[in-house]
């Protein structure tokens, strides 16, 4: 009981206090802001699309691969993983032009280099979910007289997409908060146009606030629906 | 490829390379001591202690590195190296809280009770025998929290502190080398993260012939 009045004086503290913010800043400016939410929510779909793909063949190269390749795949793997993602981000960006000798602008810049890093981290999460499948699986598969190609699309990948749904999720949401790091390429995410209006009209307090909660009800609410589809399904990092 | 240009700016990429391990060793101090305190909050019994560690790491975690470093740096108006290490800091203790959290969720429950049944205090429980357990089980996902940190550290950038991926601009904008410069910057990461890597698996086979397990 008195736990439940001690909550409530929180909410009610809390309250008090961001009633003195400038929230006008927020609801004028509110379209700019929703149209860089919008710029981060597209980059991550794009980006995990993308990635979900190559981590499809890098995973396959890394398990059942000729020898240069599998070394190549865990070679990429490991040092994408290994290296900061701005890191990537700028090296992506700078050897571009230095191979082609032409300015890249900063969408595919952000688009190739999120890519990349999502296949490697995806690279990772779908060969830990195909080797959690039964050898039986792929025995049989194989038996029957299906090809390893549609062993792989139509027996394998559906179970193991069913097992990695967790992971999946986790690194979505991963690359969702990577996606503020293409303001140093200068692309108008939701922290960019966070920062934009903050540097025009000074109001720290409630615009670092919004950003915080918009970031935290996304990330937490993508993984709090996984967790209610099925109880099984908790994440652990 | 004008690799030279890596040559010429050695002392700037020395310079960068010095504050990132400086960054990453505060960090990795700050967080390793934070994490494992809200960590062990969040494994104990009780009502209060464990939520107010769950909503701890679960605000920290769904929110971006470089939203934490601003808002101590523009919000709070610490200086930039000190509001880069202070959100570090929090963003990784939060990750390492969950995984010590996690670890003390592996030991038997018998080791605590037996140890009270014996007459030894909370504390020295903790620090004699859950803690050491603790850190033994959760050597590997502790090795990729603390390389985190060193990945992290790249994004202090943002606020003018002058580490690696800071160089990497630098460089670029001063003779257009960007690409010599990202690759020789991103085999600097990789020693670091190598350095990283192997001391935390040293510590592992060190401690595997104590006879915890």
């Amino acid at each position: 009981m008195v736990w439940r009045v001690g909550l409530a004086a929180c909410w009610f503290a809390f309250f008090w206090i961001v009633r003195d913010f400038q929230w006008s800043v927020v609801w004028r400016t509110a379209p700019f802001l929703l149209k860089g939410l919008g710029v981060s929510c597209l980059l991550t779909i794009v980006s995990v699309t993308l990635g979900m793909l190559g981590g499809i063949v890098l995973a396959a190269a890394r398990l059942g691969g000729a020898w240069g390749v599998r070394h190549i795949a865990v070679a990429y793997i490991e040092i994408i993983r290994a290296t900061p993602q701005l890191m990537v981000i700028f090296w992506v960006f700078f050897t571009y032009p230095a191979l082609t000798g032409q300015t890249m602008s900063a969408w595919e810049a952000a688009i190739i280099s999120l890519s990349m890093i999502a296949a490697a981290y995806l690279a990772e999460v779908i060969r830990a979910g195909l080797l959690s499948l039964p050898r039986v699986q792929a025995e049989s598969a194989k038996v029957t007289g299906l090809s390893p190609v549609q062993t792989f699309i139509h027996v394998l990948l559906p179970q193991a997409v069913r097992n990695m749904l967790p992971a999946l999720i986790a690194h979505f949401v991963m690359i969702f908060k990577i996606t503020s790091l293409v303001y140093m390429i200068g692309l108008t995410d939701f922290f960019r146009a966070t920062i934009i209006i903050n540097n025009r009209d000074i109001a720290p307090y409630a615009l670092y606030t919004t950003m915080a909660v918009v970031y935290f009800s996304c990330s937490y609410g993508l993984s709090f629906i996984v967790r209610r589809l099925d109880p099984k399904y908790t994440l652990v990092s | 490829m004008h690799w030279s240009v890596i040559w010429q700016y050695r002392s700037a990429l020395w310079d960068g390379l010095i504050l990132t391990v400086e960054l990453s060793a505060l960090s990795i101090a700050g967080s390793l001591s934070v994490g494992t305190v809200i960590g062990s909050l969040g494994a104990g019994s009780g009502f209060f202690l464990p939520r107010f560690a769950r909503a701890y790491i679960e605000l920290l975690r769904n929110i971006p590195v470089v939203v934490k470093v601003f808002f101590f740096y523009f919000v709070v108006g610490l200086d930039a190296f000190p509001s880069g290490v202070i959100a570090l800091t929090t963003h990784q203790s939060a990750y390492i809280a969950d995984v010590v959290a996690s670890g003390f969720r592996s030991i038997a429950r018998e080791q605590f009770e037996g140890a009270r049944v014996l007459g030894h205090s909370y504390w020295e429980i903790l620090r004699f025998i859950l803690l050491p357990q603790v850190f033994r089980l959760i050597n590997p996902p502790l090795t990729n929290q603390l390389i985190e940190v060193v990945k992290n550290s790249s994004v202090v950038m943002m606020v003018g502190v002058e580490e690696l991926t800071f160089r990497t601009q630098q460089i670029e904008s001063e003779t257009f080398r960007g690409f010599e410069a990202a690759t020789a910057v991103t085999v600097l990461y990789l020693i670091i993260t190598l350095v990283v890597a192997t001391a935390m698996s040293f510590l592992q086979r060190r401690w595997r012939h104590t006879g915890m397990q």
